[in-house]
């Protein structure tokens, strides 16, 4: 058997046996779905409008503007979820950083002054980022009663020049 | 093949099957879990979130398996290249655009950390033994077929 023909019988083999293991992934990965409690639809709607909204159908999404007149006001608290790095360079002004993947150091510290009857508006950066989700449905679970969501806050909140603040250091 | 080479074929068959057993099970067992992992990386959409999430963790549960018992080793060798390859591809480009994302990649725990540089290294560690695996794979087939050129 010549080197080529065996790099080519290799090749064969590897394509063969790939698409064996993909193939029995696919079969395993749809009956066990079928089968499970806690099964998961095989196509979901990933949209925000339907990852925010509530089981009462409200949504947890805040429009800007409402967001906006809140801050003038200063009738809410801005939560930062992103990480304190992020929020050193630059935040929505007079925002409070509590990290979502930090959530559990910071927390106790940031809510000390807070009533839960406060109105929380959460908000990280980018349309799919979910740190924002995952912190607003925490505080809700901790008894917060007034948590809304500024999708992709921080991007939205300077583009629309609205006052914003970096950590002096 | 001689001693060296079978050592080190069978003890990075052995490691990468076995992190790529480890790396499948939470994904199993936390399905919705591992879509919204999936999801958070922002490179697939939307209708292909769920369906990546229910395969890809077989895909790593059976690959693992198969380099274990040392089955389908070509294949195994060649998808564990591909599958790194990947994962750093994605751990790269997320990195660089600063997405403060779990990686995901052993746990379903949003909670576990966001990815940084010590995950590219471990995944980079990852795919250099599954490219070593790749040659001493092709390397012990080429062996095994001019033996059978001999033996004919």
């Amino acid at each position: 058997m010549q080197q080529s023909d065996v790099l080519r019988q290799s090749l064969m083999d590897t394509v063969r046996e790939a698409c064996l293991i993909i193939l029995l992934s696919l079969v395993a990965a749809l009956a066990v779905n079928l089968a499970r409690t806690d099964s998961i639809p095989f196509i979901q709607n990933w949209s925000i409008e339907e990852r925010l909204s509530q089981d009462n159908g409200d949504s947890l999404a805040i429009p800007l503007s409402e967001a906006e007149t809140l801050f003038k006001e200063n009738k809410a608290i801005f939560l930062d979820a992103r990480g304190q790095e992020l929020f050193d360079e630059g935040h929505i002004k007079g925002a409070r950083n509590l990290p979502w993947h930090a959530v559990d150091d910071y927390f106790s510290e940031i809510i000390k002054d807070m009533d839960r009857e406060t109105p929380v508006i959460t908000y990280c950066d980018g349309e799919s980022c979910n740190l924002s989700h995952d912190l607003a449905v925490f505080l809700k679970n901790m008894g917060f009663t007034h948590v809304k969501i500024l999708v992709n806050g921080w991007t939205v909140w300077v583009e629309n020049n609205l006052p914003i603040e970096a950590t002096d250091k | 093949m001689n001693s060296f080479y079978r050592f080190f074929y069978h003890l990075t068959r052995l490691i990468l099957g076995a992190v790529f057993i480890y790396a499948s099970l939470d994904k199993i067992l936390h399905p919705g879990a591992f879509a919204q992992a999936v999801f958070n990386y922002q490179v697939l959409p939307g209708q292909l979130v769920n369906l990546t999430a229910l395969i890809l963790p077989w895909v790593e549960l059976i690959l693992g398996a198969c380099l274990l018992s040392n089955r389908w080793m070509t294949g195994a060798a060649g998808l564990a290249a591909v599958l790194m390859t990947v994962f750093i591809g994605l751990i790269l480009f997320n990195l660089a655009r600063g997405l403060n994302i779990s990686c995901g990649c052993f746990s379903t725990n949003p909670e576990e950390g966001p990815m940084d540089k010590l995950t590219l290294l471990r995944d980079a560690l990852f795919l250099v033994l599954a490219f070593c695996l790749v040659g001493l794979t092709y390397y012990k087939k080429s062996n095994y077929h001019k033996n059978q050129l001999y033996t004919v």
